[in-house]
This record gives structure tokens, sequence and C-alpha cells, in this order.
């Protein structure tokens, strides 16, 4: 057995030889604990799992693209019904509680978010994102996991007082396996929980190092897990008490518990939820609406019952599906699997709007799919650096490289920075021919100007020109100019953002 | 070659039953190795009286409660056969079902549950070919995966892509075009109340080019292009491997496997016989390296103890808690097993339910109509007023991992409860509660959720 196992293994023994013959923790946890800064800065990142591939298209709707209609002639969601977020994009009608949040500027969207070669299977997907590898690359662990083990460099012989992750539900995820294995505990009711493993009793045998031997080892390491936590979590269950009246559905009920432990003082730093029926290949109209009900409605409580109990300011939630759908509906009012799909980041730290543009159904892969815009893991990036506070080169030893950040929350949480009163974030497609979005981001109401110069420093094109509310924006420009490189400029305030563009 | 004794014994029943007493193992031991495999194990398959007229009816007549009552009576119907097996029959029933899914909660309707079950069954040791074929035009599934949806104008490709990544080739052995191909074959198959059928109107009647051959497959050649390929008795053979020896791999076994299957143009008894007859299957190191599923840990802790009338409502309770739920595996791919059944919720859950069996109560206090009797079971061992020995001998014949002398020292503490050896009977008026104790205690140990 290796030293450091061996650790371990005495470390989570500790936890389970406090517990007395009847399964009552003979330690209390009742001093209020501080938070231990040098793990996490206090900030809590919910994941909600979309299981199934969530129809992108249908779920934030490119309403004044034709192709659109002409591709869901059946279920493509009419522009009277979308629920409007700018000119162009909008909800699916379901989802109308989100539109609250995007209008307090607390909803980020990333448009396209995908990876090269998007695979199209459930399981393979689901473990492409879970463990943040590339297509090809199988990974067995995932970038939670491997992030709880940096933020967490001693767990294994200093056991944390709070679990380092929570799931909720029943079957361990990969996304919080690290290569020393699990990170989490799972449980669907802290009540059941505490009360299950009341009974067990103390395990001090060395596990041998056989193939059976390994796999007690990882039963025992379990139940040691279940017996130090169990107390714990049902102690901040009791004391955080939830302000608002969750829907009573299975996420409306995971989200609740979650709230509870965050008002009750866990200082758990992630947590994972997981809504399923996304899997829509028939008749998706009515099942959609009912899973996008279901998301908006518990996230919307959620979001209201942090703000309430003052926890907001902590707590991030991010949605994620291991993929979008097919654009073109199949054969029975229905979508097969697809590729890139949006993806929502909520919160009062983040810096709502629109990241990306309308999804390009023109150019699409051989099989008709989406191209992505956005690798998944800069998402992943920006949340680890801007939200948990972990460092550049901690995040590329998680995500096994370094991906461009996005500009998703008000501040950075690794510099305390604030971002720029304005950006330009992007110009798509670029190169363009005869038309292009223009992206941008603006801090607070400004005076602007947006326009294109050639090399030569000639304003030729003044695509903008006026005061703006904050938040994202984005103006499409359409004019021929003369093929070449230019520079485009957003301008306001004596600051400056630009971006070369060119024209084919 | 190797031994055929009590442990070997122990091992291929704890493999192949859904658990067993030392009759059973008595029994095996009458027998050479092979002819209990051959003539007990894999005995011809024998058709159970089905849980009701209702599986003739035309699903539409049935109201929902009618509905839910009858799925229900289906799984408790299901976990009665499995208690009641002594062949290798209702294991190879689950494997079909773990493999070829169909979700309960999408097909709606028992009926087609209870024919795609009872397809299982027939196939049970059948042929892999075969059964592919019957699945593939199964009511069941052609709901399930929307093959009634697949037609000619509009291919839908869920069930292609499941049959090629799941059923048969295995992930990365075909292309995202394989799988809009092979879709077009399936077209044109729809339900009509309990009997599927081809309706030629809606069948795609072109060529397709698959795996790279053109030709107009459908339903039936499609399938036999499939088993062409030696990666789709690779994959089963994986699979049962992992259900039946270790969920860590063997590369060289596993071809070995497949050749005796292809060899049998994928008659899948000559493999079962070769696999549980192997040296392989024995060595001692895959003893207890298995996680039980829910199934095994319920049926088998009953079957152990002998209880053969338990409350069967809540037994499909506690699976859907273990996340076991019969006719509704979680997704498409199944329960993957091993240690995905083990969660710090699942684990103290399964504890639960071995206190419950103990207790004849749920975790909520609320009676159970059935209770494992201690006392009776530890009469059954002639070493019953033997402390040590007993605890010895329980252990060696209930747990598969041996148990190192400081476990059994501490089960032997909560059997005697700060009393001596000697003062120890099951006559004496504690022997109740303190074998109650020692019980509970003994299916806690994270050793009893091996196999």
């Amino acid at each position: 057995m290796k030293r450091r196992e061996f650790i371990r293994n005495m470390g989570l023994l500790g936890g389970s030889m406090a517990l007395g013959l009847n399964g009552i923790p003979l330690k209390a946890f009742s001093s209020p604990l501080l938070l231990n800064i040098e793990q996490t800065n206090g900030k809590i990142l919910v994941l909600l799992q979309m299981n199934g591939g969530n129809d992108g298209l249908n779920t934030l709707i490119p309403y004044e693209d034709d192709l659109y209609y002409n591709k869901r002639p059946q279920i493509g969601i009419k522009k009277q019904d979308v629920v409007a977020l700018n000119e162009f994009t909008g909800l699916n009608p379901a989802m109308a509680g989100f539109r609250n949040l995007y209008e307090d500027g607390k909803l980020g969207i990333v448009q396209n978010v995908g990876y090269e070669n998007h695979n199209r299977s459930h399981f393979r997907s689901t473990d492409i994102w879970l463990s943040g590898s590339d297509a090809d690359q199988n990974l067995y662990d995932g970038w939670v996991g491997r992030s709880l083990s940096y933020m967490y460099p001693d767990f294994e012989t200093d056991i944390p007082e709070h679990p380092m992750a929570i799931q909720l539900g029943a079957v361990e995820s990969m996304l919080l396996q690290s290569p020393i294995g699990s990170m989490s505990v799972v449980f669907e009711n802290p009540n059941t929980f505490y009360q299950m493993v009341s009974g067990s009793i103390a395990d001090d045998d060395p596990p041998e190092s056989t193939l059976a031997g390994t796999e007690l080892a990882f039963l025992r390491k379990i139940s040691s897990q279940s017996t130090n936590y169990a107390s714990v979590v049902k102690e901040k269950a009791d004391k955080g008490k939830n302000t608002v009246t969750y829907p009573n559905t299975s996420i409306g009920k995971q989200l609740a518990i979650v709230a509870s432990l965050i008002a009750g003082g866990l200082e758990t730093p992630v947590y994972l939820t997981t809504i399923s029926g996304f899997d829509t290949h028939a008749n998706q109209l009515t099942a959609h609406a009912k899973t996008l009900t279901q998301l908006s409605e518990a996230i919307t409580a959620f979001q209201s019952d942090l703000e309430t109990t003052g926890m907001a300011d902590r707590v991030v939630l991010m949605t994620f599906s291991e993929f979008g759908r097919r654009v073109e509906e199949n054969g029975s009012r229905g979508t097969d699997h697809g590729t890139a799909a949006p993806l929502f980041v909520i919160g009062k730290s983040v810096s709502g709007g629109i990241i990306g543009g309308n999804p390009n159904l023109v150019n699409l892969d051989k099989n008709g799919d989406l191209l992505h815009q956005y690798d998944y893991r800069q998402i992943y990036t920006t949340i680890l650096q801007d939200h948990l506070g972990l460092n550049k080169a901690k995040t590329e030893a998680i995500l096994g490289k370094s991906y461009e950040k996005l500009n998703l929350f008000h501040k950075s949480a690794e510099t305390g920075f604030s971002f720029a009163p304005l950006q330009l974030n992007k110009v798509y497609p670029n190169p363009f021919q005869y038309s292009a979005a223009f992206e941008y981001e603006l801090k607070r109401s400004i005076h602007i100007r947006l326009s294109i110069f050639d090399l030569q420093g000639r304003e030729v094109a003044v695509i903008y020109d006026g005061l703006q509310n904050a938040g994202r924006h984005s103006q499409h420009f359409s004019n021929r100019l003369a093929t070449g490189t230019y520079i485009a400029l957003l301008s306001g305030e004596g600051r400056q953002s630009s971006k070369k563009v060119v024209v084919v | 070659m190797a031994i055929w004794n009590v442990t070997s014994a122990q091992h291929l029943l704890s493999r192949c039953l859904f658990g067993y007493t030392s009759r059973d193992i008595t029994l095996a031991l009458s027998y050479t190795k092979n002819d209990y495999v051959n003539k007990v194990l894999l005995a011809p398959v024998t058709a159970p009286a089905p849980p009701g007229n209702w599986i003739n009816e035309e699903p539409a007549l049935a109201d929902s409660a009618t509905r839910a009552t009858r799925q229900k009576d289906l799984v408790n119907w299901w976990i009665q056969l499995m208690l009641q097996d002594n062949s290798l029959q209702e294991k190879m029933v689950l494997f079909w079902h773990n493999h070829f899914v169909s979700e309960m909660i999408k097909v709606a309707h028992p009926q087609h549950m209870y024919w795609q079950n009872h397809l299982f069954r027939t196939h049970a040791f059948g042929n892999f070919r075969t059964l592919t074929k019957a699945v593939t035009t199964n009511a069941a599934m052609l709901i399930y995966l929307d093959g009634i949806s697949n037609t000619k104008n509009k291919p839908n490709e869920n069930y292609a892509r499941e049959l090629l990544e799941l059923f048969t080739l295995g992930i990365g052995n075909y292309t995202d075009t394989d799988v809009k191909e092979a879709a077009r074959a399936l077209t044109g198959w729809q339900v009509d109340k309990l009997r599927p059928f081809l309706n030629p109107g809606k069948f795609d009647n072109t060529s397709k080019t698959f795996l790279g051959k053109t030709e107009n497959y459908n339903h039936d050649t499609l399938i036999d292009a499939i088993f062409k390929s030696p990666k789709t008795a690779e994959h089963i053979c994986t699979k049962l491997y992992k259900e039946f020896i270790c969920s860590k791999t063997d590369a060289p076994f596993i071809k070995q496997m497949a050749t005796v299957l292809l060899d049998a143009d994928y008659e899948i008894k000559p493999l079962l016989a070769f696999m549980l007859n192997s040296d392989h299957f024995y060595d001692t190191r895959f003893i207890g390296s298995k996680i039980k599923s829910p199934v095994d840990l319920l049926v088998g802790t009953l079957k152990a103890f002998e209880v053969s009338n338990p409350e069967y409502n809540y037994l499909a309770d506690v699976l859907r808690l273990l996340q076991q739920n019969l006719f509704n595996p979680p997704n498409v791919r199944g329960w993957e097993g091993q240690r995905k059944w083990i969660s710090s919720s699942t684990f103290p859950n399964r504890q639960a339910l071995t206190d419950s069996y103990i207790n004849g109560k749920r975790l909520n206090g609320q009676s159970i109509k059935f209770q494992i009797d201690g006392l009776a079971y530890a009469r059954t061992y002639t070493s019953c007023n033997n402390a040590i020995v007993f605890v010895n001998e329980v252990s060696t014949q209930l747990v598969r991992y041996p148990l190192s002398a400081n476990k059994k020292n501490l089960l032997l503490n909560i059997l005697l409860e700060g009393t001596t050896p000697t003062e120890w009977s099951t006559n004496s008026p504690m022997a109740v509660t303190r074998l109650k104790n020692f019980f509970k205690a003994l299916m806690r140990l994270p050793e009893y959720q091996l196999c």
C-alpha cells in the first residue's frame, strides 16, 4: 500500500471512529465554522445538468431567422410566442421566468457552446462534458473533482469539516471524481441520509491491494464519507430555511435543499443537481415545454431564495447538457442528436446578457448540425478563475490547456479587477462578405460610437452612435465594403475596444 | 483445472443465482462442475405463468389506475421469479433487459414490457442474432426508441444509433453516416395494438450504404450485416465478462470468448458453458470482487435466510431507492453496475434494507409483512451454540470476501454483548435480540456488499 493511501485511510477512519456505537457523533458541530479562505473563497458553484441533450434552438430561438422556420416547420416556436430578449433572440415561452433574470442582468447566456468533432452519443458526450476532455481523449475523472483536489490540496490527510462537493441524487457522477477517488457525498434528502448511517461500525482493517480488496477499500471510503458528513449536513439543513416556495418537482426539491444548506452555513463549494427528459426524439413541443418550465421555475425560485437569505453574492448556477439537437426536425415532430447549444450562467455577480451570435443555420457540418462558436471549457475556465478564484496555472492544469475566458462576470474573483466599462466582444462571422454581427458589452449606460476604420485610419462606416443602456448588445452591419482588413472600434467615455475584421 | 469445492461452488452460485443456501451448495457439489453448469444452471428454459390475463388485452382499454396496478404486478411477478429460480435463467433475463433496454415509463403499457421480458426469457440462452432481430421489431422497443416514428420520408435515428452503439458493434466501430443509413433500413415498422408490423408504404425501399457495402438493406439483412463484424461478438462478450467474472476486463480471455461465440454462430449457451467451466472464471482473485447489484443484495439475502413469502411491494420500493427500478433502467445504456451502484446515498440505503429485514420494519418504523427469523436461521447451524465456531461458519456462508480476524472478533462481541463465549446459547433469554444485532452488524459490513 502506498503511504499516501494509508494516511488517507487513517484519516477517514479517524472520522468514523468518532461515532459512538449507536452512530451518534461524539464530536458536536455546533460552533459556527469560519470560512476557510485558503481552500475556497466562499464562492459556491451550483451545476445543473440537463440530461438527454437539450434542444438549444427551441430553448433560445433565433426568431428572425427564416431558415429556422424552414428547417422546423412543425416544431419551430412561433415568433409571436417567443419571449423576446432582443431584436433577434428570444426564449421558449415556457421560460418566462428567465426574462426577469435577464432584465435584472443576472442571466448570462453563451451561444453555440460545444467542442471540436462533437460526439452524438449521450454517454460519450456526457463523459466529455463531465471530464473536460477533447472528443478523442478519454479521462476517467471530472473537471470539478480535479478542481477540488487543487482547492483542498491536503484533503487526504486533513479531512474537510464540510463535504467538498454535494450531489443531489443517488448515483455518483464522474464530475466529482478526482484521480484519487470520490470528492463528494451523494444524497437525496439530508434527514433520511442522517437516519440511515446510524448504526454503522468503525472499520480499521488495513485494506488489501487485491482485486477484491480495492473494491472493499472503495466501499469503506464511501461508508466513511457518509458517516462523516451525515450529521453536519443534517445540522445545516435544519438551520437553513427556504424563504420561498419551490415548485413541487424533482429539480425544485433539489435546489430547495441546496439553498437551505447554503443558508444554513455549509461551506461546500460545489453542488450538482440534475433534471432529465431532454432526449426529445418525438413530439417534443409539449415534453420540452414541460421540462423547460420545471427548469425555469426552479431556478427563479432558487435565485429569489438566495437573494432573501443574503447568499446571492456568493452563488452562481450554470446549466449544461451533453449536446444540442439537429437543426432540422425529424419526422416525428422531434429532433435527433446534434452538437452545439446555448448554456446559462445565473447569479448576482454574473454580468448578464448574451455572448455570441445566433446560431449560423447556413454553415452546418456534414451531418446538418451546428458548428460551435465557444469551447465549453472556456466557460469552465471563466468560472474557475473569475468565480471560484483559482489562478491561471491551476486552471490550465485542471483543463489540460489554456482557454480564452469570456466576460461572464462583473469582476474577476482571482485578480479582483473590474472589467472595462465597454468591450467589443465578437464580430461574427469574421471574415465576412456582406454582413456581420458586432457584439459588445457596456458596464453602465454610456454614449458610444461603434464604427469601422480602414487601415489608413479612415472611418468607412458608422454602425451605431448614441446612448445605450448597460448590458450586452449586438448590432447587425450589412453593407458591401471593399475586400481587405479593417478595424472595428467601439469607443465611449474616452475608452476604446477594437477588433480586427476582414472583408472577403 | 479449477478445484470443485465449497469455495468454488459458492463463487459460481453467487455469480449465477440470486442468492443460495447451504443446501444449494451441497446440491451443486453432488454433480461434477460441468454437469452442474450444463444440466442445472443451463437447464432448458421454463415458461412461468404470466402475471395476469391482461397481457393479451388491447393496451388502450385500461385506464391509468389499472395500468399502474398492472405495472406494479409485473415488477412483483418478476422479483418472485428471481426468488424462486435455481438456474441461470432469470439472471440472463435481467442481463438482456439491461442490454436491450426499454423503460416502462415511456413504453407505458405493461403488456408490451411483459412481452419483451417474455422474449428475453425465450431467448435467455438462445441465439444473440436471433434475439437482436426479435428485439428490433419488438413493440416495446419500437415505442421506446421511436422506431414507430421512423419512416421513409422522415427517418428517426434513435433506435439505429443505440443499436450500433450499445446493442451490437459498440462505439467507435461505425460512423455517423452508418447511423443514418441504418435508420433508413429500419423504417416502416409500426405497432397496432399489441402487434408490430411492417408498413411497406413507410419503408425506404432503396439502397443504403452501410459499413462500406451498398444494398437495399431491411431490418433483417441490416442485422445480418452487423453480425458479420467480429466487433459485435467482442462487444457482447465484454458485457458478459463484466457481469459474470469481473468489472475489470481481460482482453485475451474476452477474445477467447468471442471466438467461441463466433464458432457457435452467436449461440449464447455454448458461450456461457465455456465461460462458467473455464479455469479463468474460478481464478481466486475474482472471489468477492463484484459489488452486488441491488437485486443480488435484496433477493439474495432473502434466499440465503430462506424467506419465501416477502412483501413484494416493499421490495420493489427498495429497489427503486437502490437505483435498480426493474423495467425502468435509468437510460438506454442501462445500469452500469459495480461502483456505480454505490454512493453515499445508496450505501446507507443498502444497510437500512438489511436492517429492515431483521427488524421487520421500514426505516420510518412502519411494519413490513415479513421478517428474517434469526433464531431459526441460527439453529440450522450445528455449531449454533458454540459462539466462536458459529460466527466463523456464518461469515463463511454469508460473506464472499473473507472477513479478517478483527472483524470476526467484532461480530463475536456483538453476539456476546460483553459476556463470554461459554455463556452463549441460542436458548438464553437474550439470544433473539443478540442474534438480531449480530446479523444486522454482519450485513452492515462493506464486505457483505461483495460477491
